[in-house]
């Protein structure tokens, strides 16, 4: 009597315009076979708790094959799951497992470039006439396109590494170790293809695509959003939309928000992309206690097409990047933010959410808010959700990876195995350490961070609105409040939010929705009528209204 | 509107607003409190093509805040002047159409279909019937009846024989009703009626179970009707079938945990943080009912009490097991289970309507279950006290959860339960208190006068001893 089950969803292309979004790193989130370090089936035994969170989607940092000397963006073979995380039937069994709770899952996806222990670089730096001979891009010289910046700034001296082997130079945009691939060649487009069909196959919802912007490289440019990028994005975004319904695309380009709207084409390339420069302004916002950084980036930030939608992020594996912010704002984060020079990273700030706010909970709670209330899909960073800590001392990224904190038990509950065999020591600091923050003890805490987050997820379920809707930012009496209205349907919503650590009364004119009631969306209470005069908030320190503005109710 | 498109069938002719008329005014609506933005059908399919013709369509309701919801609809299309007696949808051009599962013809259709295991065509997708054994079917499906109405579907019985149960709410997945009904008839449980056939839609839009028919016991009482006839005429009496019903519950929640080859039925270990993940989700629930909770003298005993309450439930869930996690009935009360007239036999096992469906399919502690039916207990000596003024024993209650739990321990397989009676017991209590809150809230909305019982409920494990 059996029979497939089918899909678990119903058909909505637009889905992840709704969706909360939840970053994993496979290696640090929960150990299921006790050998150090985290794995798929261990992510699927945490379904429940990721269910009960409210999450939509799952994104996975990179599981594939890789020698992991940068976090496993350095694919090594893209059919493969990394050993460590388990094999591709598990991947298999946590997509299904994750549908059958209503969960959707992408991965990392990285098309730029490969390990150097791929085994297409090995045959190609060996047999240079043989047929993947032109797969990377190599050159006699090292003197070509020298206006592409250097991203790794701290460990890279140039673009370019000479190959002892081959005998010659190959290109490579960030670590010598990842070598770029070559676009130009036809195969190796087609071999990318493939790639992403193989794990569509499997029943994965969408790629985060690694590093978009550096595909092509052309003479007397500087290598990023070239055209040709983009021609290669619109394929593979026409074959994904012919064969895979309901897929996202979602590009990581780290650029300035007028060029990362190409990725978007006319709707017909990426649909999502991340809004890189709006998060360091929030923390900037918070510091000055000025609402106009966020006001000035989302002045500059286009219209995107309706079918597309930015993504947003407080913090995530990566440093805080500060490389779309200007010179002089870099150094003000960085003497805010960044105290201690062991908490910078190339152009940015290894720190996770908590530490970068002092653990203050009024201003996690505001920078959360704001991100869930602004015109985009918010991705939480696992172990924000609990306000985790990070690690200074531990070298390059890992300062923000390490294990997720369950249980005040052993290994924070992460793991059985010892605590030597672990991939990285869990935090034990009387502040940010597993005994004193892990979910178990916030899931017994009603007033924690995490249960305050979970009401935060399931109110934007019930309002498509942030997802959807409109924003018009409300110009008010007060630079230190911000205040937007978003608009759909018949959804209306007042977002209200003070960046000031007083407390602050702000004048909003609200005329056009005189004769409205607005009632505060998560404890139901009905405020004062709107009328025709400006209408007086006032705001605890760091606080913040979302309002519900009714018809004609009674306050 | 063209009088051939809806004559054959097309909905493609009715109005708006007068489906959103129909919809909103059908008992099986789930969403009365939302305000209905607009009803459209999104896919249909003409089930039979001769006149009067049944067609099956999912209708997608908007509400104001740009949410929405599926519904399955079965109209019925007779030319004018062939007045149906059924509740009438609209009449345009020349047709009139109709509520089908009223009209006796289509509803046998239905069963016609799942015995031809017939594959139906819509605009975008398809509707499967299917059966488990073709054989099987009388070979005259009897007359038709439309038997009681229900929060989120409507069913239909066929002379002694058969009963349809088509859901009303379309949500994607497989339907935890019929997947619990296959497994256990597959297993032959003798505590069901067995299932003999079931339709679906699948397209691009969804893949849906959108109805399942079973055998029909007629010469059965319903648990609650027996329960209230006996608790008057012979409580002593019930006690002993109570005991048998924790038996037969406890045989249930084996049989479910039987096969460990079949990952959706499987018994799991809990993960660490699994109690308290109940405890956040309780507590969550306590907290919101309690939000905005109206202040009239049946609430009085529980008015401004709702930190008292969760102050409880800390105190009961800070340390125990939840032994493992299974596939539970997921709405187990006395209305959900039949007295053949020698034993029990369990029904509906769609889960609480209310829920998402993802959720309802979740494994949980069987004894989640276990305390859905004592807390009917309750139910039902109240209910016997308030509607005809039955004089129940004080210890009525008591005796009837001993009893039940007795035969329930008895014969579940005890490594699907905590270890140790503490264990188990405050389990319980946290069920029940879960239990509670859902009651009042739904009574709250529903049947105010009735809140008294769920209040009392929440008084009782307040009072409780740790």
């Amino acid at each position: 009597m059996s029979e497939a089950s089918g899909s678990w969803f119903e058909s909505d292309p637009l889905w992840f315009k709704r969706a909360v979004f939840y970053e994993i790193h496979t290696r640090g989130f929960f150990d299921s076979d006790d050998d150090g370090s985290g794995d798929l089936r261990g992510i699927q035994e945490k379904l429940d708790y990721l269910q009960w969170l409210g999450i939509d989607c799952i994104w996975l940092l990179p599981m594939y094959a890789s020698p992991l000397r940068d976090g496993g963006y350095d694919v090594a073979d893209f059919y493969r799951v990394h050993q460590d995380y388990g094999t591709v039937e598990d991947f298999r069994n946590l997509v299904d497992a994750a549908h059958r709770r209503g969960i959707r899952v992408i991965a990392d996806f990285v098309m730029n470039h490969t390990s150097s222990d791929h085994p297409w670089f090995q045959e190609s730096r060996t047999n240079p006439d043989g047929p993947k001979g032109d797969w990377y891009v190599w050159s006699d010289t090292d003197d070509r396109w020298t206006e592409a910046r250097i991203i790794f700034l701290d460990t890279e001296p140039s673009n370019w590494t000479w190959d002892p082997v081959r005998g010659q130079y190959y290109w490579h945009r960030f670590f010598s170790h990842q070598p770029d691939l070559n676009f130009d060649n036809p195969e190796v487009q087609e071999a990318m293809l493939q790639a992403l069909r193989f794990w569509l196959d499997l029943g994965i919802d969408g790629f985060r695509l690694d590093a978009v912007p550096y595909l092509y490289e052309r003479d007397g440019t500087n290598g990023e959003n070239l055209p040709e990028t983009h021609e290669f994005l619109k394929r593979v975004r026409a074959e994904v939309d012919a064969a895979y319904p309901d897929t996202v695309l979602l590009a990581e380009a780290n650029q300035w928000p007028e060029d990362v709207v190409d990725y978007f084409g006319d709707g017909d390339e990426c649909h999502m992309a991340f809004h890189f420069p709006v998060m360091p302004r929030m923390f900037m916002a918070l510091r000055r206690e000025d609402a106009t950084p966020i006001y000035e980036i989302l002045r500059q930030t286009p219209h995107i097409p309706e079918n597309c939608q930015w993504g947003l992020f407080l913090r995530n594996h990566d440093e805080l990047t500060l490389e779309m912010v200007t010179d002089e704002e870099r150094d003000y984060m960085y003497s805010e933010y960044a105290k201690d020079p062991r908490m910078k990273l190339n152009l940015g700030i290894r720190r996770r959410l908590a530490p970068l706010l002092d653990n203050g909970r009024p201003e996690i709670e505001l920078l959360t808010a704001i991100m869930f209330s602004l015109r985009g899909s918010p991705v939480l960073y696992y172990g924000d959700e609990i306000g985790m800590g990070d690690n200074v001392y531990l070298g390059d990224r890992d300062g923000v990876r390490t294990p997720m904190q369950w249980t005040g038990d052993r290994n924070g509950g992460f793991s059985r195995a010892d605590f030597a065999q672990l991939y990285l020591p869990p935090l034990m600091d009387p502040v940010y350490g597993y005994q004193a923050v892990n979910v178990e003890a916030q899931l017994r805490t009603p007033s924690s961070l995490l249960r305050w987050l979970r009401r935060f997820v399931e109110l934007r379920k019930q309002h498509p609105v942030f997802g959807l809707g409109s924003y018009e930012a409300l110009i008010t009496s007060n630079p230190r409040v911000f205040a937007h209205i978003r608009r759909y349907e018949d959804d209306t919503v007042l977002c209200v939010h003070n960046m000031a650590r007083s407390a602050q009364a702000v004048e909003l004119d609200l005329q056009w929705f005189d004769g409205m009631t607005p009632v505060e969306m998560f404890g139901r209470t009905p405020f004062p009528k709107i009328g025709t005069l400006p209408y007086l908030l006032t705001l605890a320190p760091r606080g913040f209204f979302w309002f519900q503005l009714r018809e004609g109710e009674d306050g | 509107m063209n009088e051939q498109e809806i004559q054959q069938g097309d909905l493609a002719a009715l109005g708006e607003e007068e489906l959103t008329a129909f919809v909103e005014s059908r008992r099986w609506f789930g969403s009365k409190a939302q305000d209905v933005a607009g009803v459209r059908v999104l896919d249909s399919a003409v089930l039979r093509t001769q006149p009067p013709l049944l067609v099956a369509a999912l209708a997608e309701v908007r509400f104001g805040a740009g949410t929405h919801e599926l519904y399955q609809l079965l109209l019925g299309v007779r030319p004018d002047g062939d007045e149906p007696d059924a509740e009438v949808v609209s009449e345009v051009d020349g047709a009139v159409v109709y509520e089908g599962l009223s009209d006796p013809a289509l509803a046998r259709e239905l069963v016609h279909l799942m015995r031809g295991e017939t594959t139906v065509q819509a605009g975008e997708g398809t509707i499967e019937f299917r059966s488990v054994d073709a054989g099987a079917f009388p070979g005259e499906i009897p007359a038709p009846r439309p038997v009681g109405v229900e929060q989120s579907n409507s069913s239909v019985v066929y002379g002694d024989d058969l009963i349809l149960k088509a859901y009303r709410r379309v949500e994607p997945g497989i339907n935890p009703e019929l997947e619990l009904l296959r497994f256990l008839t597959d297993i032959s449980f003798p505590h069901i009626a067995p299932l003999v056939g079931w339709y679906a839609y699948s397209g691009p839009l969804i893949d849906a179970t959108l109805g399942v028919l079973q055998d029909f016991l007629p010469d059965s009482r319903d648990g609650w009707e027996l329960a209230l006839e006996e608790i008057a005429s012979d409580p002593d009496g019930f006690l002993t079938r109570l005991r048998r019903l924790g038996e037969v519950t406890g045989e249930l929640h084996s049989a479910l945990a039987s096969d460990s080859s079949d990952p959706d039925f499987a018994p799991e270990e809990p993960s660490a943080e699994a109690l308290a993940l109940l405890t956040a989700t309780v507590d969550e629930e306590i907290e919101q009912v309690f939000l905005d909770l109206p202040e009239t003298d049946a609430l009085e005993p529980i008015l401004g009490r709702g930190e008292e309450v969760r102050e409880r439930l800390r105190l009961i869930s800070h340390a125990g097991a939840v032994g493992r996690v299974v596939r539970t009935h997921g709405d187990y009360h006395l209305g959900q289970v039949l007295w053949t007239g020698e034993d029990w036999v369990v029904l509906d096992f769609e889960g609480e309507p209310a829920r998402p469906l993802a959720e309802r399919r979740n494994k949980r502690s069987p004894l989640r279950d276990v305390a859905g039916m004592l807390r009917s207990f309750a139910y039902v000596a109240s209910a016997a006290e308030l509607t005809q003024g039955t004089a129940v024993p004080d210890d009525w209650e008591e005796r009837a959860r001993a009893e039940f739990l007795e035969g329930y321990w008895d014969l579940v397989d005890r490594t699907i339960v905590p270890h140790g009676e503490d264990g188990r017991a405050k389990l319980l209590t946290v069920f029940e208190l879960e239990k509670a809150v859902y009651e009042l809230r739904y009574e709250l909305n529903n049947r105010p006068d009735w809140v008294g019982i769920p209040v009392a409920g929440i008084v009782r494990l307040l009072e409780a001893d740790v």
